[in-house]
């Protein structure tokens, strides 16, 4: 039997490929940074730019989604290699939608204007909400770099931590009071809130992913039809 | 899906190997929604050990081919799989100096049993070879008539000889030509031929070593679109070289190396989740 290099070419190909999804991580957390502050600077330019960035995290979707194709069509990976680029294609579609999410937070702040009535309480809870979330996402790609099924499971707890805070933002939403202007903000927010909530999912269903490759058996960290 | 480490195939004798059923939901058994139109036999090796001379080229394994499944054997060059098929139906003893031990069940008949004619054997358990071997000299009905002949089969030759060539999807591109010499065929042609030739014995069970290995590519995808057409008669063993050949076409696949069987399993799993590293290594393409 010749122990050779084997398929060092496509060896390659896969690693890069796998590099330039994660990096829409990357990008997906300089976004979220970028919303983050806008958010708590009131900063509408800014989240402008984060509206009209988004392209760049289309871009990488489109690049990776051409790669994976490519690398199917042309290099017929199998077993572990196929699920990594299996893996791949879902992690490039969650990085594509956790920029929506940053979107969908940025075109909120010129609704609510420069000089919204705010609640202080409220705020607090988004913002631990957002610290929680850009922890999730750079964990969930750490996850899949060192192929680490305990340090991709630790997501589910953060996550619990995030959709309790976004039970928090509800209850105080509903009782903003009476005042048109302050529940309209408060319901900006709550919107604001659930993007947010969704990326921290977002970050647990890439975690889900780095199992499957590790272990060839998907399975859903939590069943969102049980959790509360 | 198991991935649980499969015990080391070095130790003998062992467990006979079969995969496990419906190990992964909507395998390719389970999605052949065709039926089977006669039962083929299985077959079942223990312990089976191959001698060169002295060198021992299989290593004592055991595995079973399920009646109308087709199982693909892969590995390295020189890692035992055509000398397991060849001693399935008792050609490895042809080549002098060489040897087998150890079990061989066509269903509940030993093939290596004191009362066996060789030649039963080797009607029940047919062969396709790499290379296309027509008989030269006879022509497309007489290659196919042939094996008729030699086994002392009576009834209407000629009908048989129509069904074996349908049956092995050439008759619409010969049946105007049947006089003129097999070899006279393109290398597809021919290999089907052989096909044809060896359908017509009724045999239980059909070994392919390397079947499509010599031919183009369209001559290949009809050889595989004939295996599935096959295994709803018999039982189908086939040796290739061709990892994505396997994947295509068999239910099942066993992995040698070294004369062992390293892993044996439904193909799905071989080829997306492989319980030993070292199928894994070969599967990815890592050696070999």
């Amino acid at each position: 039997m010749a122990m050779g290099t084997g398929r060092q070419h496509f060896q390659e190909e896969l690693r890069g490929l796998e590099l330039q999804a994660l990096g829409g991580i990357d990008l997906v957390v300089a976004t979220l940074d970028r919303t983050l502050e806008a958010l708590e600077q009131q900063d509408i330019e800014l989240a402008s730019i984060v509206v009209h960035d988004d392209d760049r995290i289309d871009g990488r979707y489109l690049e990776v989604q051409q790669g994976i194709l490519s690398l199917l069509a042309l290099q017929a990976p199998v077993a572990s290699d196929l699920r990594v680029v299996a893996a791949l294609l879902h992690v490039i579609k969650h990085v594509e939608r956790m920029g929506d999410q940053c979107v969908n937070i940025a075109k909120m702040l010129p609704v609510v204007g420069y000089e919204p009535p705010k609640d202080e309480a409220m705020l607090e809870y988004i913002f631990r909400m957002g610290r929680l979330a850009r922890s999730e996402v750079a964990q969930a790609k750490q996850a899949f770099l060192l192929r680490d099924v305990a340090v991709a499971e630790d997501l589910v707890r953060q996550d619990h931590e995030i959709n309790r805070l976004n039970r928090c933002v509800f209850s105080r939403a509903v009782e903003i009071g009476t005042d048109a202007d302050r529940r309209e903000w408060a319901m900006s927010m709550m919107l604001v809130s659930r993007a947010i909530e969704r990326i921290g999912d977002n970050a647990v269903d890439i975690g889900e992913q780095v199992a499957f490759v590790v272990t060839g058996e998907f399975r859903e960290f939590s069943d969102a039809s049980r959790v509360p | 899906m198991s991935a649980e480490p499969r015990e080391d195939a070095v130790r003998a004798p062992q467990p006979v190997r079969s995969p496990q059923p419906g190990a992964i939901a909507g395998s390719r058994a389970e999605r052949s929604a065709r039926e089977v139109i006669s039962e083929g036999r299985s077959v079942e090796v223990r312990d089976l050990k191959a001698f060169y001379g002295d060198a021992l080229a299989v290593k004592g394994i055991s595995l079973r081919y399920a009646a109308n499944q087709v199982t693909a054997m892969i590995g390295p060059s020189g890692c035992g799989k055509s000398t397991v098929v060849r001693c399935i139906n008792r050609m490895h003893e042809e080549i002098p100096g060489a040897r087998a031990e150890g079990t061989v069940m066509l269903d509940d008949a030993d093939v290596y049993g004191s009362d066996v004619d060789v030649v039963s054997v080797r009607r029940q358990i047919g062969m396709v070879f790499q290379k296309p071997n027509p008989f030269p000299t006879m022509s497309i009905f007489d290659n196919v008539a042939a094996g008729l002949r030699l086994s002392g089969r009576k009834g209407d030759v000629k009908e048989r000889v129509e069904q074996s060539l349908r049956g092995a999807g050439l008759w619409d591109e010969v049946k105007d030509r049947l006089a003129q010499p097999g070899i006279g065929l393109s290398g597809g042609q021919q290999q089907r031929l052989c096909i044809a030739r060896t359908i017509a014995v009724e045999p239980e069970v059909i070994i392919m070593d390397e079947p499509a290995s010599a031919l183009d590519p369209i001559s290949t995808l009809k050889i595989e679109e004939l295996v599935a057409e096959l295994k709803l008669r018999y039982t189908i063993i086939i040796v290739t070289h061709n990892m994505q050949q396997a994947a295509r076409v068999a239910d099942n696949t066993a992995f040698m190396l070294d004369g062992e069987l390293v892993e044996f399993d439904d193909t799905n799993t071989i080829f997306t989740n492989p319980s030993d590293s070292r199928t894994e290594d070969y599967v990815t393409g890592k050696f070999g």
